[in-house]
């Protein structure tokens, strides 16, 4: 009864809050509703949507509504397993490669001058705007298994063999990471190299009096001044690397030999538009937005922290 | 004090709501165009004007893409016939964004194209869903078409669609290469397994430049070494899935052997049909294995002279009588109420895959080719082996040619289950028994799915 009575007075103050709130930002949310509104019917909706075909054996003209089913299936397919695990080791091995690499070349880049500064940044970013499809189609090029892709040009110089690279299923994955690993992540540079300018001298300079190294600033100082940073940008690359698509599909015909680098995403794509199970490609998709929410709560609790400056 | 400290959880916030950003919208989810044309149609028996649309893959206006031309010359012809009728046509490119917007116009929207050329399981899928018209044949016109391509548009013992051409797969040679290397071409294009195998391996070099010649190529897209000992995907009946039997385990076997020896060039589980065209062009592949289309890109070059540099030769023979491998290509008519359209796009249809239009867009000016495979109706197949030397041997090839029946869930068996299995008999991982006979559940699994 009291706690009834608790309850109802929290939820009379929550409405008055809202209701002040409302009447004091109308405004504010006037401005805000054609962005939410294009953020519902383009992205909430089409995600609730996933989430409702997933229980469907939906197909292009609708389906039956079949329980967890689709997820039965998926535990049971080797080739989803096959598409998990690529994406997994993928993930992990690209997300910290391209995190490192990211706050190694931002840290050899603030110790120059503004105008150098500027023109690092501008290098490692504007391979950006290349479209992926080409990126990966040199990349295709690089890890050719003829003697004459650049990759095993190299390893001849060397005296090596030639690989078989993209075209062994063995190798192919590793093939499809190395060129995610050595492709310098230029918006990561950007970031940190932004949040490395904006923390406090005072802390170097106390360090050096107390007859710290360049080595030991970085790691006790600048490293862990850039969580929040670091935070964002593992986020935001582990998502990106969990949909990996057009560089497998590009690289290795959408799955490389023997399925060795077909990804989910891939699998999403040819299960939904090439076998035209939308059903079973939602319950793939809903299985990743699990995977993507599990794993970005899990480096908001272990990254976040309280380290002000 | 307070604003200092505001404006600092200010920024660690933002970065945090970025990053939770991120996660929603990553976790949330795009048909071409058409060109108006002349019109069309047959008979002459509806006289009063009728426009129908006709989507066709490839085509763009303006263009002169193969698909384009012949489909602007097969309206026109078509129109000279049938002055009554107004013909539309509605490209796309090949590929899933326009399949996806055939289903959604056919299979959700029930409107779209009255006629339309379409290729394997759609026939199947739109039939299903009662979406196609049911061609008007005669028993004669019937018996006009090659008995496999009407098989492959019989849906629950009913016709659903018109076998426009049958597309077989052979051997290119590249004659320069055998005579480098003393190789006699096989005879009339036919050969054994053995005598190919042999030729690819002595076509196997490094020359003193260190240029890589390799043998053999395919470009990973069909399967026809499993067919050459007899052994087929499914029973007669389309029941049962037989691509395990003895007798594909030896065809497979016989690919393995070409994989073994070397003979195929290191990437040729990843070879597109792109690269491996490129390749043979190059003058790196000394028999590369692709459909008829490849005749147009060879005589279009100036340095490639049909019977002087290259030719082309059959699939080579193994254990049962010849075989090759093939698919079809149809013409079908969308079920819908106006029954004055109907009709005029089943005159279309006929027009499009019959005896009358190839003569026709020949008389034209320039002369169009209209058939860019030979024909699947007996009394339209002669006009192809007119265009070119070595069509008119691809034109022999549709006797002995195996069209894959259609099956509803053949692209889910074939390429999630056995183009892996098979790379692996390939990559000598799993001999080719136990590769075969892993696929063979999951395969029955999705026919039976496929017939029920």
């Amino acid at each position: 009864m009291l706690r009834s009575s608790a309850w109802r007075v929290r939820l009379a103050h929550a409405a008055v809050t809202m209701g002040a709130a409302v009447r004091r930002h109308a405004w504010s949310y006037l401005f805000v509703l054609p962005t939410f509104a294009l953020f519902v019917v383009f992205t909430l909706v089409p995600v609730v949507q996933a989430f409702v075909l997933s229980l469907q054996s939906a197909r292009i003209v609708g389906g039956d509504f079949i329980g967890l089913q689709n997820f039965v299936t998926l535990a049971e397919d080797p080739v989803f397993r096959q598409a998990l695990g690529n994406t997994i080791l993928y993930s992990a091995v690209v997300v910290a490669a391209q995190l490192t690499l990211a706050l190694v070349v931002a840290s050899l880049i603030q110790p120059l001058g503004p105008r150098s500064q500027t023109f690092y940044r501008a290098l490692f970013y504007l391979p950006l705007v290349n479209s992926a499809i080409l990126v990966a189609m040199v990349w295709r090029w690089i890890f050719n298994a003829n003697p004459y892709g650049l990759a095993n040009t190299v390893l001849g110089v060397f005296g090596l063999q030639p690989l078989l690279w993209i075209g062994s299923s063995d190798q192919a994955l590793a093939a499809v990471i190395l060129s995610a690993v050595l492709t310098i992540p230029g918006g990561g540079v950007v970031l940190y190299s932004a949040a490395m300018g904006s923390l406090p001298k005072e802390l170097y300079e106390a360090a050096e009096v107390e007859g710290a190294g360049a080595l030991t600033k970085w790691w006790y100082i600048t490293v862990p001044l850039l969580k929040p940073t670091t935070l964002y940008l593992l986020v935001v690359y582990t998502i990106l690397a969990f949909q990996i698509f057009e560089r497998v599909y590009v690289m290795t015909n959408g799955g490389g030999p023997n399925n060795a680098t077909i990804t989910i995403v891939q699998l999403i794509y040819s299960t939904a538009f090439q076998f035209g199970r939308y059903g079973l490609a939602s319950a793939m998709a809903v299985v990743l937005f699990i995977m993507a929410v599990a794993v970005a709560v899990v480096q908001f609790r272990s990254l976040r922290s309280d380290v002000e400056y | 004090m307070d604003g200092d400290a505001g404006v600092k959880i200010d920024r660690r916030r933002f970065l945090q709501a970025l990053a939770a950003v991120g996660v929603a919208v990553a976790c949330g989810p795009s048909a071409a165009p058409a060109s108006a044309s002349p019109a069309p149609s047959t008979s002459g028996a509806v006289a009063k004007p009728v426009s129908i649309e006709w989507w066709r893959r490839n085509y763009t206006a303006g263009t002169g893409s193969a698909e384009t031309i012949t489909s602007d010359g097969a309206v026109k012809g078509f129109r000279d016939r049938n002055p009554n009728y107004t013909i539309t046509i509605q490209g796309g490119p090949f590929g899933p964004e326009t399949d996806q917007k055939f289903d959604i116009a056919i299979l959700q929207q029930k409107a779209g194209p009255d006629v339309f050329h379409t290729t394997g399981g759609d026939v199947l899928k739109y039939a299903a869903a009662g979406q196609l018209s049911e061609p008007p044949l005669t028993a004669t016109e019937k018996s006009d078409f090659n008995a496999s391509a009407l098989t492959a548009t019989t849906y629950k013992g009913k016709v659903v669609a018109y076998p426009l051409w049958i597309v077989p797969w052979f051997e290119y040679i590249n004659l320069d290469l055998f005579k480098e290397r003393g190789v006699t071409p096989p005879k009339d294009g036919n050969w054994t397994y053995e005598e190919f195998l042999d030729a690819a391996k002595k076509l196997t070099f490094k020359r003193a430049d260190g240029k890589q010649i390799y043998g053999f190529a395919h470009a990973n897209d069909e399967f026809a070494f499993m067919l050459i000992d007899g052994g087929r995907l499914y029973d007669t009946a389309v029941k049962t899935w037989t691509f395990n039997s003895a007798e594909a385990v030896s065809g497979l076997e016989r690919w393995v052997a070409l994989a073994k020896e070397k003979v195929m060039p290191p990437d040729f589980l990843t070879l597109n049909p792109n690269d491996s065209q490129a390749r043979f062009i190059s003058g790196e592949i000394a028999i590369l294995q692709r459909p008829s289309a490849m005749i147009n890109v060879l005589n279009a070059d100036p340095k490639w002279v049909y019977g002087t540099n290259w030719d082309i030769a059959n699939f080579p023979k193994g254990k049962t009588a010849q075989t090759a491998w093939g698919g079809v290509g149809f013409i079908a008519v969308r079920e819908q109420a106006d029954a004055d359209k109907k009709a005029a796009a089943h005159v279309f249809a006929k027009y499009l895959t019959g005896p009358d239009i190839g003569p026709d867009l020949k008389k034209m000016t320039p002369p169009i080719e209209y058939w860019l495979a030979p024909a699947a109706r007996t009394s339209a197949a002669g006009i192809y082996g007119e265009y070119h030397p070595a069509k008119a041997k691809v034109a022999k090839m549709g006797s002995f040619t195996y069209v894959l029946p259609n099956v509803s869930t053949w692209a889910e068996i074939d390429q999630k289950y056995l183009r892996p299995a098979r790379d692996a008999a390939l990559e000598g991982k799993k001999t080719a028994k136990q590769a075969l006979d892993e696929v063979a559940p999951t395969a029955q699994k999705l026919l039976d799915e496929a017939n029920k």
